[in-house]
């Protein structure tokens, strides 16, 4: 564990202010494109705490961005993001006074011909059945015009925490299958050791397919290869007919093999890798673009079990599109089963009013409500509201905005909830 | 191993479907690195199907279509797709949510852009409890891994 998160933190924040040092430095030199993008939020609100009830907790974030392209020529860039958080109050409602995380920091190589890319350092990496953060390498090329592969490797992020990261062991990779538009199949490799023991190790198989009459068949499949057995099945239809879009999709988890993550099978998930349960759903999304303005949407999805009891989720939305981003809408949504306590109805009305310049000092407006209705109490209450109000407006070109928001919420958690929230994020540049 | 006819015809199928994919020539499918952006494009906000073909030689289009459904169905499109996703989005932006620690859920750090269909709107607090019981692999896909998990644990142990 991080036993000290206020160091962290600080260390962090060196890190990237070297690295900007360090880049700034590079840019100059090699007339670099350096962009960097500073988001800064000052939030407030009150919780209980060991410290005593309604403590004013005022946690500020700083989420820095740094991109700089073409260092040395045009193939080679540095790109790092990353956040770290401080509360300005007396409370103690962070176990850290400070923290934050690196969420990728590397230098990429991205080749002028067959859309290669190398990477090196902090990165997310999706490939197949990988969506993992790692410290290491990760290679993706197109082989001739109907292949394509991935590989990476390094250390694990998310194992961080456990003993550290000696003897942990992330690595995969992806070979794709590729003609033109009408086929697209990836069969996919990953394995994981947390302190020289196997985590785990699946194969992935994911695939699209162009059939006649404009129909989209689109799936994946995953294998716990520690387990034996197959963890998920996804796969839907996409057909277009006229303004409508139509996605009819099967889904089905096996439990035992899904949830297993040997020995890091922990927190609420551990009991469900020995459970025995198969979740089978079948579901239908329907959109339908009215008109330029006007788009109206449907979700129906069936969930049924070996073990517990069935539900079924049916919503209806609605939504008018004006000028640049604004957008009016509103959602209608039930989840109805055999099991009581599943079962709520969901309202929620939005909006977003772009462009507003000419006619109020901000350049935007938007609201949120949202009112939870549930069929049984959760500690006492039965319902639960959600409203904000935001409004934004942006200097020097777009270089500097400013956004303001306040949400207020009266839950089963949480008595007239009401926290506020300031956003300043500053744009540096080249490419801004 | 014994083969049957059927096997056999199938495997000659595909063998005859691999060398005339080879032997075709193919499009360009080398991404540009930027996509117009919407400004550039006009004031009204458009489907890639309205632009491009639903389907042509290079890509099917319409599975990029944002639609309200997009939020939570681009998993494979991001997968085999990646650098037509980044002609518009920067490489942060799939980080408010895909990231090994995101103590801001994505809805509350973009508060003010409600046009965005995000997760865990709200009095999400509350209803997880419902979702996670009848869907738990949605909750397990990002809260997976001891770090992503810490936001459980505080309170599931």
């Amino acid at each position: 564990m991080h036993t000290c998160c206020g160091s962290y933190s600080r260390l962090l924040l060196r890190t990237i202010y070297a690295q900007a040092l360090v880049l700034a430095i590079f840019s100059f030199s090699f007339a670099a494109d350096f962009n960097v993008t500073s988001e800064t939020l000052f939030r407030s609100f009150e919780r209980d705490t060991k410290s005593g009830s309604d403590e004013l907790v005022l946690p500020g974030y700083e989420y820095l961005k740094l991109d700089v392209d073409r260092i040395t020529n045009q193939s080679l860039s540095f790109h790092a993001y990353g956040w770290v958080r401080h509360d300005f109050s007396d409370s103690s409602y962070y176990p850290e006074e400070s923290d934050g995380e690196l969420i990728y920091a590397y230098l990429e190589y991205a080749g002028p011909k067959h859309n290669q890319s190398l990477r090196l350092g902090r990165q997310h990496v999706f490939s197949g059945v990988a969506n993992d953060a790692l410290d290491g390498l990760s290679f993706t090329s197109d082989l001739g015009d109907l292949f394509s592969v991935s590989a990476y490797g390094g250390l694990p992020v998310g194992l961080a925490d456990t003993a550290g990261q000696s003897g942990d062991v992330l690595w995969g990779g992806r070979l794709a299958h590729h003609y033109r538009s009408f086929y697209n199949i990836g069969l996919s490799y990953q394995k994981v050791d947390n302190d020289d023991s196997a985590v785990t190790s699946k194969v992935g198989i994911d695939s699209a397919f162009l059939l006649p009459m404009n129909v989209g068949l689109y799936g994946n499949s995953v294998r716990n290869m520690e387990t034996e057995g197959w963890a998920e099945h996804v796969y839907w239809l996409h057909l277009l007919v006229g303004n409508f879009s139509i996605r009819p999709y099967y889904e089905m988890f096996e439990y035992d093999d899904y949830f297993d993550a040997g020995a890091l099978s922990g927190g609420p998930f551990a009991s469900l890798a020995h459970s025995g349960e198969t979740l089978d759903s079948l579901g239908l999304d329907l959109s339908w673009q009215q008109s330029p303005d006007w788009t109206f949407g449907a979700k129906a999805k069936s969930y049924s079990y070996e073990v517990n009891e069935t539900s079924n989720f049916l919503s209806l939305s609605a939504t008018w599109s004006g000028d640049y981003l604004t957008r009016v809408g509103g959602e209608l949504g039930k989840m109805k089963g055999d099991a009581a306590d599943n079962d709520y109805l969901l309202v929620r009305l939005f909006f977003y009013l772009d462009h507003l310049a000419d006619k109020l000092w901000v350049d935007f407006v938007s609201g949120d409500g949202l009112y939870t209705g549930y069929d049984q109490e959760i500690y006492g209450q039965d319902y639960a509201y959600f409203a904000s109000l935001g409004a934004g407006k942006t200097f020097i070109d777009d270089a500097l905005q400013i956004k303001l928001s306040a949400d207020y919420s009266k839950d089963p958690y949480f008595d007239n909830d009401l926290r506020s929230m300031l956003t300043v994020t500053c744009r540096f540049g080249a490419g801004q | 191993m014994i083969i049957n006819t059927q096997s056999l015809v199938l495997l000659l199928l595909c063998l005859t479907g691999l060398v005339v994919a080879c032997s075709s020539p193919q499009p360009n499918t080398q991404l540009q690195d930027k996509h117009p952006s919407q400004g550039d494009l006009g004031v009204k906000p458009l489907m890639c199907s309205d632009c491009h073909d639903a389907q042509d030689q290079a890509f099917s289009w319409e599975q990029f279509n944002h639609t309200a459904f997009f939020p939570t169905q681009h998993r494979l499109q991001a997968n085999q797709h990646q650098q037509l996703c980044s002609m518009c989005h920067q490489r942060n932006f799939c980080s408010d949510c895909h990231a090994t620690r995101v103590e801001l859920k994505p809805s509350l750090k973009n508060q003010s852009e409600t046009f965005r269909q995000m997760p865990h709107r709200g009095d999400y607090l509350s209803r997880h409890r419902i979702d996670a019981r009848i869907d738990p692999t949605s909750c397990f896909r990002c809260h997976g891994n001891p770090q992503t998990a810490k936001n459980c644990v505080k309170c599931h142990g």
